[in-house]
């Protein structure tokens, strides 16, 4: 089993150095914010949240470097880095100069959105549904704008542990712009943490049994964190201190499970361990997607099959799937055994997640293999089925067009030659010199009769062929307006089947090369070649002759293939035109072969 | 013939996609005194042909153009709808009792249908058109006996004796009693006697026309 992108890892190497550069920076921030909280008890601040909040900001910043490396294109990682500085951030509230308290004042509360957005992206940092990027967006209206416009208007002088530097932010302070503000403010994060609440609730809802245990730590631990972020937002006025420091706590488990539910692979184990048992039992065709898709959490997923022989990817039923032509679809080839087995079509977030492809692919390569001999079998039978008709539809042309020869031909002929006859007949005791003139002009349509009929016959069999392949292929040289040079292997006479179809090839070529090559020459090549017939014929001409659908060419192929043999036309444009049929000497006939066969040699 | 006046020659019109075929039978009617007025290498032709010159007779290959399937017979049963004194006779290279069957299903009156073969025998062939051309019938043997050999084994039809069963198809093709007569060397009043006997032992009631008689023939023939 290998999986295709392994690019990943790759980077992971490159940004070693950039996540040390960010650890160090986390640490500094720690130490300074740190330093700022514990002198800022005089506002209001205790050291215990003080401490837990430098704690919270660290496990943010070292979960989101670890994260990061381990996905560098997910976009969990950055966002709890930044999750972390900000929170390293909050402490700036505590100085005693303007800018880092104002600073200080506006992100605040900043990292609550962050949360509601990493809980929301979880597991591959992006968000899926509108509802999901509507309800990110209103959270960072709220903690940004509403918090900017609040501040504009918000002095304080009245807010108690102050004295407090200069809010740099202030136009007016005005109490009760900034109460209407504040109050709508809260009203905002009341409404996103109950549409964040449903949310999560329908995610809980729609998981199986196995990934709810998977998902269970982040979703809690964000849920918690959340409620208690919002408690302790909602009562400032009374601010009970156990309550804004358990939300801290709270807060610094969140990367914990964050790495949990990430990197213990603990999704892709279960979704793996059910696949492995659901394989196990696989009732029919189809139900293999099924299991697949469920195992990778993508319902989308397609597969298809390569068939090495036609050197495509084909469905279940068989016919041909085009791989990577769809656009905002990615592809992942499964390997089974060193040997291409099958192609995995999915959405492209799956590749955040080699993993659980990986594993996922791993763990159904045998159950791809067996459907993928199944694909292979429907392909070869659709052929088969197709080339059957196609012969049969062959059959009924030439029966009609016979028919039509023969009714507008020789037999129009015979019965006006009858009609001639019996007039003669007439005028025998009247007018013989009339009658003998009749005669003569009856003998003349009957010889123009049987050569119409000879040409028929022929067209129905080449009796020629009765005396070896290459004297009936000198009489289809002979006939050829294109000059044609022969080079015909001597040896025991191959079977009647063969026989025909060599001349079959060699005839429609050449018919071909005087129709549409515009060639000067041609050569035909009949040699024999380890057990096989090899019949070559080459020209010199324009070239581009392709095997298309109802072509004389199609039916040649058909004829070949019938008998197990194999038939490649190269014809590349301005380089003429080459058709090479492989035909096997060994082929086993039926016994209405052999008879007609032995019968054509009388 | 040859003591026939101009006035009651039976006029004939030709219709066959095959210029050779077409000459052909008119050389050979035109000798055995028919009048030749038209001739046709397709359906619609013979059609214009028929509706302005009203033949006695037009003589009419089942393929002609443009599909070469069975025009002519669609010809022919317009023309027996719309032109009730032209008298219709469909040449066929094959025997296809189903056509020759939907050409008499209502009424066997001034209707034939002869292997084209059957040109060649010129007085034969001579006599089928005349007698077509009369409101008789003329239905290729070929035919009859298929429709004879189809129903063998079965009923009746093993009733009759030999002599009977060769009556029977000669009346099938629409001879007269005359004319089952001189084919089978035997007196008018025998054949009048195996008409009887043929009619009973098959429980047909008697018909006093000969194409009548074709039809109840071929009506028996067909069912069953």
């Amino acid at each position: 089993m290998s999986i295709a992108a392994r690019s990943a890892y790759g980077l992971s190497r490159h940004a070693r150095p950039v996540a040390i550069g960010v650890a160090v920076c986390a640490a500094a921030a720690a130490i300074a914010g740190a330093v700022a909280l514990t002198r800022g008890e005089a506002r209001g601040q205790t050291t215990v949240l003080a401490v837990t909040t430098i704690v919270a900001g660290c496990t943010f910043v070292a979960g989101g470097i670890v994260a990061w490396l381990r996905r560098p294109a997910n976009l969990t990682g950055p966002l709890m880095m930044v999750a972390g500085f900000l929170l390293f951030g909050t402490s700036m509230a505590q100085a005693q100069q303007s800018l880092p308290f104002t600073v200080g004042l506006v992100i605040g509360a900043v990292p609550a959105a962050v949360v509601a957005q990493l809980v929301l992206a979880f597991p591959d940092g992006r968000l899926h549904s509108r509802w999901e990027r509507l309800v990110v967006g209103a959270a960072y209206v709220d903690v940004v704008v509403l918090q900017v416009a609040m501040l504009m208007f918000m002095g304080f002088e009245h807010i108690n542990g102050c004295p407090c530097p200069d809010n740099l932010l202030l136009i007016r302070d005005d109490a009760r712009i900034h109460s209407a503000l504040m109050g709508s403010q809260r009203v905002l994060t009341v409404v996103v943490t109950a549409a964040l609440a449903v949310l999560l609730a329908r995610r809980w809802r729609a998981a199986s049994a196995p990934l709810r245990r998977a998902i269970a730590p982040v979703l809690w631990t964000t849920a918690v964190t959340i409620v208690l972020l919002v408690a302790a937002e909602l009562t400032t006025d009374a601010v009970p201190r156990g309550l804004a420091a358990a939300s801290r706590i709270a807060l610094a488990t969140v990367p914990i499970a964050y790495l949990l539910g990430l990197f213990t692979a603990r999704i892709a184990r279960v979704s793996v361990s059910d696949l492995v048992v659901e394989l196990g039992r696989l009732p029919g065709p189809g139900q293999l997607r099924i299991a697949l898709a469920r195992a990778l959490r993508d319902p989308s997923l397609e597969l298809a099959y390569w068939i090495p022989d036609l050197e495509t990817y084909v469905g279940l039923d068989g016919q041909p799937v085009d791989v990577g032509a769809a656009p905002g679809r990615a592809v992942t080839v499964v390997e089974h055994g060193g040997r291409r087995v099958a192609a995995l079509i999915h959405d492209p977030a799956l590749g955040e997640n080699p993993e659980l492809l990986g594993a996922v692919g791993s763990a159904a390569g045998l159950a791809l293999e067996n459907e993928r001999l199944q694909a292979e079998l429907r392909a070869q039978l659709e052929e088969l089925r197709d080339s059957r008709a196609r012969i049969v539809e062959a059959g009924d042309i030439a029966r009609r067009r016979l028919e039509r020869n023969l009714h507008d031909g020789a037999q129009q002929r015979l019965v006006a030659l009858s009609v001639a006859l019996g007039l003669a007949e007439r005028k025998l005791t009247t007018d013989a010199q009339q009658a003998a003139a009749m005669l003569q002009a009856a003998r003349g349509e009957l010889t123009v009769a049987l050569e119409e009929l000879r040409e028929i016959a022929r067209g129905l069999h080449p009796a020629i062929l009765s005396r070896g392949l290459a004297v009936a292929l000198e009489g289809v040289a002979e006939r050829s307006p294109v000059p044609v040079q022969l080079h015909v292997d001597g040896g025991a006479r191959p079977p009647p089947s063969v026989e025909a179809a060599a001349y079959y090839v060699v005839s429609e070529a050449l018919t071909n090369v005087a129709r549409y090559a515009h060639a000067s020459a041609a050569t035909v090549r009949v040699a024999r070649d380890a057990g096989r017939l090899r019949v070559e014929v080459s020209d010199d001409g324009l070239g581009g002759a392709t095997i298309t659908k109802g072509s004389g060419l199609q039916g040649l192929r058909d004829r070949v293939e019938a008998i197990g043999g194999h038939l490649e036309v190269q014809s590349q444009h301005g380089r003429g035109t080459r058709v090479i049929a492989v035909l096997p000497l060994q082929h086993r006939e039926t016994t209405a072969e052999t008879e007609l066969g032995d019968a054509n040699r009388d | 013939m040859q003591t026939e006046t101009e006035a009651a020659r039976t006029r004939v019109v030709i219709a066959d996609d095959s210029i050779l075929l077409r000459e052909g039978i008119a050389a050979l009617l035109v000798d055995s005194g028919f009048e030749v007025v038209a001739q046709s290498g397709t359906a619609d032709d013979l059609l214009l042909k028929v509706r302005s010159l009203r033949p006695d007779v037009a003589i009419v290959d089942i393929r002609m153009p443009p599909t070469h399937t069975d025009e002519g017979l669609r010809a022919a049963q317009v023309i027996r709808e719309r032109y009730s004194d032209t008298s219709v006779l469909v040449l066929s290279q094959y025997v296809e009792s189903g056509y020759a069957l939907d050409l008499l299903a209502d009424s066997a009156e001034g209707v034939g249908y002869l292997l084209k073969d059957r040109v060649s025998d010129v007085g034969e062939f001579a006599a089928a058109v005349q007698r077509v051309a009369d409101g008789g019938t003329a239905l290729d043997p070929a035919v009859v006996s298929r429709l004879v050999g189809s129903r063998r084994g079965r009923g009746p039809l093993d009733e009759l004796s030999g002599r009977e069963r060769e009556v029977l198809e000669l009346m099938a093709e629409g001879r007269s009693n005359a004319g089952i007569s001189a084919r089978l060397v035997i007196t008018e009043r025998a054949v009048e006697k195996h008409v009887t006997s043929i009619f009973q032992k098959l429980r047909l009631p008697a018909a006093s026309d000969d194409h009548r008689r074709v039809l109840a023939v071929l009506t028996y023939l067909r069912a069953g």
